[in-house]
């Protein structure tokens, strides 16, 4: 009997054999041709034509037709998801209303897997329905998108995450923002005499990027400070979420930082009388009482930059967006807060705009005791923008990649 | 005496009603969603015709094929598995691991020319796939652990498994998604011709042939039908349950694990966090709507290809994607309740005779029925 | 251990439990009468968005759960309706039913993601037994829901397993046959029972948007159903063993996320699978059929009853 299933083994592996067989001539026809897709297309944001804040005021020249510009939207998820969808949709629609664009130029496509097939659906739907621009707001998008985009020049593809071969791309330095709301929270918290904590979804770049933002906020108004991570290793868990806000409250923490999609955290914060950094979107309607502000991404005046740009013909695939300021926004700051809070981060906010405060300034060690910045140098956009690392003061049992 | 219907049990069932029935299903399915597309205030047959337009373009097909490859794997192990009746919903945790191996042995094994390297992928994604179902098959075997909550537990713990190598160790330096790096072309399987169909598709087909005379010619694929009907039978002929049931969850998780095959070699060249993305789950329903046949387990995965791919593009007419989902569970839950018209004929008949006998006393429990396999010890089962 | 961080485990635990056992109960009673559905995650979903909608719009948490049971009853006929008389494969009809309730309830909850109901089962101590060190404050400290699944725990063991509604239960699930034979009507029993597995699988689900958390997202329940389904295996369809099943998992859930920081060379994805493998090793260890004692499995589960068979 074993026999017969190794027969049927066999018969299969040798019908893969014979196929790559002949396959491998045909193959190295196409070499000339080298798909985009592998090399995995990375380019550092150095060589890359960057666009910079100084673009963020830019409005439309006098006469610019935006009739004609149909927008195509493609999010990994439904945009009324409370997090991180809701909030890039909601930056399209602004921007769309600041420049006058009609609801009807816009068309979503929910739920669409980060897979070949559906991907590659998708850009084609959006391409036969006329969209000259399209939106992909989920890294995973990235490498589908790309040989699509070479094939396609007539239309301009954004991609959210580090600048991809034939895409726009794009991203928020939402580490200012978080920097400032880490500094509010060890302000408040040290009043009590309390560590900080942060709520954290999975061990991924933008992820780390708010906790290690947090953590050198907090830095910032007290050397000693610690962030101590939770981890709640899923994108999507209400369950796990509030676990991990539990498990934190339950170690002493009273103030927490938070990167996760439901308001699980915010609403177990609130039972236990805790406080917390909403994440995505403004999470002070789900629970006022615990919310201190929230982190939005405003990806609106980026999104606006590229519309203008695509009408006017002027965008390019090499074009990148790395912009802070507006887009890393911080809603307003809850009642409860304290004046001479909110006074002291409205006061950190204005040096930062003024340029005093560079928050990846050396001397900067990695919580292994590595040097990540020496005294006196700066982080480059490059490795701010990966955060291959945990800075000094975050506690977490995660390994930052390479 | 009053005229009331009745159901008959049909004594044969034509080749023509098992094909035709589904489809009439099909339709009235879409015309229960079709009166709800229009009560929603959308046009149904813009959106249907735009479903329809855009599987039946030649980029539509492929692109349905791609989507299906992975759901044929998953539907092809469930279906093997419930031959013997063995509920394998392990599908997306045998699919992780197939990967896992397969793309590690890619990446990290040694350098090897293409097609020994190829043929130890596909063993290695095999035996991802059959370790991971084994994990569950030797509980039930030794114990009867139910295999059903096993596989399903298993999942999880592949998939962390899975999370952990793509966020950690086996990242792509310098990315940000979480993914390893796509593997040396010339592991690549070659497409068919110019159709953009890859080479996989091959594989599947002939693995679904294989499969389906196994069943129907082998003396192995004859006790696994016997186990199914009734397991002390076979016991009692000297069939070894145990042997069976790792030698077939083995086997079926292979099969599963052959979905990462499928990817890494021929769809996306890498693997990616959540790659499964439910294909197991998906498998499970595919496999039941093809009562089991290996060969129409490949229709219907393509057809659920082409179903996920069509809910991308009717968004387009401006339909929501929930309700999209909603379309793929009503046409799966009409064509499942169709079923009954294949088995059964209703007829009108004059009611002369009393239901059955009068209510008295306890029901005695005489009469047992096979259900889920499984394993006795010595007959000390009730 | 300090006495307030126990205290936290358990509640944490509890309202877990909670959370999957109505579904999973309803479950033990569908599945003993040989109905198995597989589209708890669906269900639950419906009655989390249908809960969560009528305390929006009609800021009433007893209309609400009266709409939830209705909503779960209604869905429960469909897939009684489905499996019981068109006789349909219960796993591929609880399949759908999965993908057709994520689907509509994500539809009809467009409207409420995001808002605030402002409403929800707020916890309350229960007078006297508050005061039971840690146990009072873990266990009674908690919302009417929890109470009255306190409540249906004892009932329907008693219910199953000591009177004669349930003695017919049990042989529904095992000899519908004979029960045919007593004059029974197996049909109206399993409508009956797989109607009221529903409903409570949407008071779960009602359960997780009103009390557990309160708000809706799509996909909110995030794979609860399977875990219900899988408790109602692991408790051998024995409701009290799904309530230890229920609070071992969310213990286990709980406490993984408490000791990561204690084994920082441990990738966290360890811990966050140990509730997972525990519930493994436990099923092996209550239901190995090493313990000499007979599969408590229904003998008719997901075997459609055909009177023409008999």
């Amino acid at each position: 009997m074993k026999k017969r299933i190794i027969g049927i083994c066999l018969a299969a592996v040798l019908a893969a054999a014979g196929l790559v067989g002949c396959g491998e001539a045909q193959q190295a026809a196409g070499e000339a041709s080298a798909p985009a897709e592998s090399g995995a297309p990375t380019t550092a944001t150095g060589t890359a034509n960057y666009i910079g804040e100084d673009k963020m005021a830019q409005e439309p020249a006098e006469g610019t037709d935006f009739s004609n510009l149909k927008i195509g939207e493609i999010e990994s998820y439904v945009i009324n998801d409370g997090g991180w969808c809701q909030a890039t949709h909601e930056s399209v629609v602004a921007a769309m209303n600041d420049l006058g664009i009609p609801e009807e130029n816009l068309i979503v496509l929910e739920s669409i897997g980060e897979d070949q097939a559906s991907t590659e659906a998708a850009a084609d739907e959006l391409i036969n329905a006329g969209c000259n621009l399209i939106l992909g707001t989920s890294t995973g998008y990235a490498s589908f998108l790309s040989p699509i985009a070479a094939e396609h020049p007539d239309v301009i593809f954004a991609q959210w995450g580090n600048k991809t071969d034939n895409l726009v791309g794009y991203d928020i330095r939402s580490y200012e923002g978080m920097f400032l709301a880490g500094y509010a929270s060890e302000l408040m918290s040290q009043a009590e005499n309390t560590e900080l904590g942060f709520a954290a979804s999975m061990n991924e770049f933008s992820v780390r990027t708010a906790i290690n933002a947090y953590a050198l906020g907090a830095k910032y108004a007290n050397p000693e400070a610690t962030v101590k991570v939770a981890s709640i290793e899923s994108w999507y868990d209400p369950d796990k979420e509030s676990q991990a806000a539990q498990s934190l409250i339950d170690a002493g923490i009273k103030y927490m930082g938070m990167e996760a999609s439901s308001p699980a955290v915010p609403e177990t914060c609130e039972a236990n009388d805790a406080f917390v950094v909403g994440y995505h979107n403004d999470m002070s309607v789900l629970a006022p009482e615990a919310v201190i502000v929230s982190h939005t991404w405003n990806f609106a005046p980026i999104f606006k930059n590229i519309m203008i740009q695509t009408a006017e013909g002027t965008a390019t695939p090499d074009d990148f967006y790395y912009w802070g300021g507006e887009c890393s926004k911080l809603t307003d700051f809850a009642a409860f807060v304290p004046e001479d809070v909110v006074a002291a981060v409205t006061d950190l906010k204005a040096q930062m705009d003024a340029g005093d405060v560079d928050i990846f300034a050396g001397p900067l060690n990695d919580n292994t005791g590595n040097t990540l910045v020496s005294e006196g140098a700066t982080m480059a956009d490059e490795d701010i923008i990966q955060q291959n690392f945990f800075v000094e003061n975050v506690q977490t049992t995660w390994k930052a990649g390479e | 005496m009053r005229k009331r219907f009745r159901v008959v049990k049909r004594t044969d069932v034509s080749i023509g009603r098992r094909i035709f029935n589904p489809i009439l299903f099909v339709l009235l399915a879409l015309l229960f969603c079709g009166i709800f597309l229009a009560a929603l205030g959308f046009n149904p047959f813009t959106v249907y015709g735009k479903m329809l337009k855009t599987i039946c373009t030649p980029g539509g097909i492929t692109r349905s094929i791609q989507a299906g490859l992975p759901l044929m794997f998953t539907g092809l192990a469930v279906a093997f598995g419930y031959r013997m009746n063995l509920n394998n919903i392990g599908g997306d945790g045998q699919y992780a691991l197939g990967a896992i191996l397969c793309v590690g042995f890619a990446l990290y094994g040694p350098e090897m020319p293409a097609v020994p390297k190829i043929i130890v992928m596909f063993l290695c994604a095999m035996a991802g796939g059959a370790i991971a179902a084994l994990i569950a098959a030797i509980p039930k075997a030794l114990w009867n652990v139910s295999e059903t909550i096993l596989t399903m537990m298993l999942n999880y713990v592949f998939l962390y498994v899975l999370n952990y190598l793509m966020y950690g160790p086996w990242k792509e330096l310098n990315q940000m998604v979480a993914q390893t790096r796509v593997i040396p072309e010339k592991y690549w399987l070659p497409d068919i011709g110019n159709t953009g169909v890859n080479s996989i598709l091959i594989i599947v087909i002939l693995m679904a042939v294989a499969l389906y005379f196994f069943h129907k010619k082998t003396t192995k694929g004859f006790q696994m039908e016997v186990i199914r009907r009734s397991p002390r039978a076979a016991q009692y002929s000297g069939m070894s349950l145990a042997k069976n049931i790792l030698l077939v969850l083995g086997v079926s998780g292979a099969i599963a694990g052959l979905a990462g095959f499928a990817q890494v070699t021929s769809i996306i060249h890498r693997v990616q966090a959540d790659l499964p993305n439910n294909a197991g789950y998906t498998g499970i329903v595919i496999a039941f709507l093809a009562a089991l046949n290996p060969l129409v387990v490949l229709i219907v995965g393509f057809l659920f290809g082409a179903l996920q791919i069509s809910a991308v593009a009717v968004q387009v007419t401006g339909v929501p994607s929930q309700v999209a989902t909603m379309i793929q569970g009503s046409i799966m839950l009409f064509v499942i309740a169709g079923e009954f018209f294949i088995r059964y004929r209703i007829v009108k008949v004059k009611d002369t005779q009393t239901e059955g006998p009068p209510a008295s006393g306890p029901p005695d429990p005489d009469i047992i029925k096979e259900p889920a396999l499984t394993v006795e010890k010595g007959g000390e089962q009730a | 251990m300090t006495t307030a961080l126990l205290i936290s485990i358990i509640s944490t635990a509890v309202i877990y439990a909670v959370s999957v056992l109505y579904a999973a109960i309803g479950e033990i009673f569908s599945q003993r009468a040989g109905v198995m559905n597989l589209g708890l995650e669906g269900i639950m979903l419906m009655g989390a968005v249908s809960g969560y909608l009528v305390a929006v719009y009609r800021q009433n948490l007893v209309l609400a759960m009266i709409v939830v049971i209705i909503v779960g009853a209604v869905l429960g006929l469909v897939f009684a309706f489905v499996t019981v008389t068109l006789q349909a494969d219960q796993t591929v009809s609880g399949m759908a039913m999965l993908v057709f309730g994520t689907g509509l309830s994500g539809f009809i909850g467009k409207r409420v993601s995001g808002v605030n109901a402002d409403l929800a089962f707020q916890a309350f101590d229960l007078p006297g037994l508050c005061h039971i060190p840690i146990i009072g404050p873990a266990l009674f400290h908690q919302n009417i829901l929890v109470y009255i699944m306190y409540i249906i725990i004892p009932v329907s063991l008693i219910y199953i397993y000591k009177t004669r509604p349930g003695m017919i239960l049990r042989s529904l699930g095992e000899n519908p046959a004979a029960l045919d034979s007593a004059g029974y009507n197996v049909y109206a029993l399993r409508y009956g029972y797989v109607i009221f597995g529903s409903a409570m699988t949407a008071v779960s689900g009602a359960f997780i948007s009103l009390a557990q958390t309160n708000f809706w997202s799509d996909g909110m329940t995030s794979g609860k159903g399977w875990i219900a389904v899988a408790l109602v295996v692991f408790a051998a369809w024995n409701p009290l063993i799904a309530v230890f099943g229920g609070l071992l998992f969310g213990a286990i859930s709980i406490i993984g996320i408490d000791i990561q920081m204690f084994f920082p060379n441990i990738p966290p994805q360890f811990f966050a699978a140990l509730p997972y493998v525990a519930t493994i090793i436990a099923l092996i260890f209550t239901t190995g059929s090493f313990r000499k004692r007979r599969s408590a499995e229904p003998a008719a589960l997901t075997i459609p009853y055909d009177r023409e068979k008999r």
